[in-house]
């Protein structure tokens, strides 16, 4: 773009800068400054660099407040160099900040995969998964049936027999799980300062896979659980849906009364659906 | 939850910027603070504590929702996934204002979280106009739009940046939103004369005032936000007060927040210049 910035290359114009900001590269910056006024003091660059700053610092800073426990286990300054990274190839499409990040543990994934002499933070992707379900289930809606189609748990009893596969079963909102080879769940613990004063223990990435469950209780305190392989599948089926006759064809080593008896007295389940026949 | 028993009130004074680390003081304490503004981006979640924590903070105190996501200068169409929830929010908390920006956010859908700089033309000028317009329309109620701070200008500007404030304000029903800090480092990166830009700004439009502390950089002024408001900034916030009254003052502290009694110190220095100008003896 080479004329002066007018609504009709308002579009271009933008983009230009976007890139000269997030793809700092020579060719970018210039196109970014080419509409942009230096001084004795400040170049065009130095003042798109001004801003690139801003964007990247307060980025960066949102991240560690969802991210606590990776930025403590890599450092601020790793951390904040990851982000720059993270933020190329995974823009913010989210207009508020907080709604930013979903995607950190799959690119530290690949991150780790290319280079080597990262492959000691191995078990980095799986942590940070599992802050982006602390983060969502911490924000999750609040627990509430949707009237008309939906039915509280103390109407169960009321469903006929016939009827019973077709009743879908509904998390509650803040439910999230996930599964890692590594004992993420201790890493976690050991390095959230919710934790910190709790005794160091020692952690081995032997110590085996985990099914975590993660979700908010009714006073907003947040928990962690390690969960057994039938209750994850278990889980994991309500979460996408299955009704009761699907779930019933799925193999458990537990009794799937045990599982439903689990998640009711724990208040995993807030309500269900009958499904149309 | 609380939902719909909030009315909107009117606010006077200076009040504080709510930041999560003075929750607990907030709550326990209820301290004198006459009004509170909320980052409507934190509480934009579905649920779950931070909302549950301003409803709290609404139960005893009125509030404004000030906001960075509306990208009313950008070239894509308004995020009306974000306008609903805006309005959703607004209605929940009935704030007295609801603000945002003269600046530009996005583009393709892609978010930078931060307060890009516009060129100050007419065009331009008219593309705010018609998106204050929409938001308006959408939201169903004014806003406040508010001057940014800005590092670089730009060789199509034909403008200066109170002249392009005062038509979009004059030519919408908009109201203003003034940063005195904003004007001062604006003023001291570009050039220009922050009290002559004060004398351009129409006294009716100005509903509240930020105020802020800005950074020494080299070559420039920096707006982190992050430290007590500088002398030469009270001096232009008296000028305002003179020009525009006592209107409903903010103090911002966003980076290193210090501990509430610091930040109640800084609106007390304010409320002090309210005092004298209706005393009749503000000075500069």
């Amino acid at each position: 773009m080479k004329e002066k910035v007018n609504l009709d290359n308002l579009k271009a114009w933008q983009q230009d800068f976007y890139q000269g900001i997030f793809n700092p590269k020579v060719e970018n910056i210039e196109r970014a400054c080419i509409d942009v006024a230096g001084t004795d003091s400040l170049s065009p660059e130095a003042r798109l660099d001004i801003y690139r700053g801003s964007i990247l610092g307060g980025i960066t800073t949102a991240l560690m407040g969802i991210y606590p426990v990776c930025e403590k286990l890599v450092g601020e300054l790793y951390f904040t160099q990851m982000v720059a990274g993270y933020l190329r190839k995974y823009p913010s499409s989210s207009p508020d900040i907080g709604g930013y990040g979903e995607f950190l543990g799959d690119y530290l994934a690949d991150f780790i995969v290319n280079n080597s002499s990262a492959q000691a933070l191995i078990y980095l992707p799986d942590t940070a998964r599992l802050e982006w379900l602390w983060h969502k289930a911490f924000n999750a809606v609040e627990a509430e049936l949707t009237p008309g189609t939906c039915q509280r748990i103390t109407e169960l009893g009321l469903v006929e027999v016939e009827r019973q596969g077709a009743i879908q079963f509904i998390l509650e909102p803040s439910v999230g799980m996930m599964k890692s080879a590594y004992p993420v769940d201790k890493i976690w613990q050991v390095n959230h300062a919710s934790h910190a004063a709790e005794e160091l223990q020692a952690i081995s990435l032997d110590d085996g896979a985990v099914n975590l469950l993660i979700r908010r209780g009714i006073d907003y305190e947040m928990s962690i659980e390690s969960i057994s392989d039938d209750l994850y599948l278990f889980l994991y089926a309500l979460l996408n849906n299955k009704s009761f006759a699907q779930i019933a064809q799925l193999e458990f080593d537990t009794s799937i009364a045990d599982l439903l008896g689990y998640c009711l007295q724990n208040s995993l389940i807030m309500g269900f659906r009958l499904l149309d026949e | 939850m609380t939902t719909g028993e909030f009315s909107a009130q009117s606010i006077k004074g200076a009040g504080l910027g709510l930041r999560s680390s003075h929750y607990q003081e907030i709550f326990e304490t209820k301290p004198d603070v006459p009004w509170f503004e909320l980052l409507s981006d934190n509480y934009m979640a579905d649920g779950g504590l931070p909302i549950q924590r301003a409803e709290l903070i609404r139960q005893d105190y009125p509030i404004t929702l000030h906001g960075v996501g509306m990208s009313l200068g950008s070239a894509d169409p308004l995020n009306t996934d974000y306008l609903q929830r805006l309005k959703k929010l607004a209605d929940r908390l009935q704030p007295t204002y609801v603000s945002d920006h003269i600046a530009w956010v996005s583009i393709d859908g892609q978010y930078t979280h931060d307060l890009l700089p516009l060129p100050y033309t007419q065009q331009i000028q008219q593309h705010l106009i018609e998106r204050i317009n929409q938001v308006q329309e959408f939201l169903g109620r004014k806003i406040l739009i508010e001057n940014p701070s800005s590092y670089l200008t730009f060789h199509s500007t034909d403008m200066n940046e109170d002249e392009f404030i005062k038509g979009i304000s004059q030519a919408t029903d908009c109201e203003l939103l003034l940063d005195i800090n904003n004007i001062y480092v604006s003023a001291q990166n570009h050039g220009f004369d922050p009290y002559a830009y004060l004398d351009n700004i129409p006294v009716d439009k100005v509903k509240e005032i930020h105020l802020a502390g800005y950074e020494e950089m080299p070559g420039y002024l920096f707006d982190t936000h992050g430290y007590q408001v500088k002398p030469p900034v009270w001096d232009l916030y008296c000028a305002a007060l003179k020009r525009f009254g006592a209107v409903p003052t903010l103090i911002e502290w966003d980076t290193d927040v210090p501990n509430f009694s610091t930040l109640r110190a800084e609106a007390l220095k304010a409320e002090d210049k309210m005092r004298a100008l209706a005393a009749g003896s503000l000075g500069s």
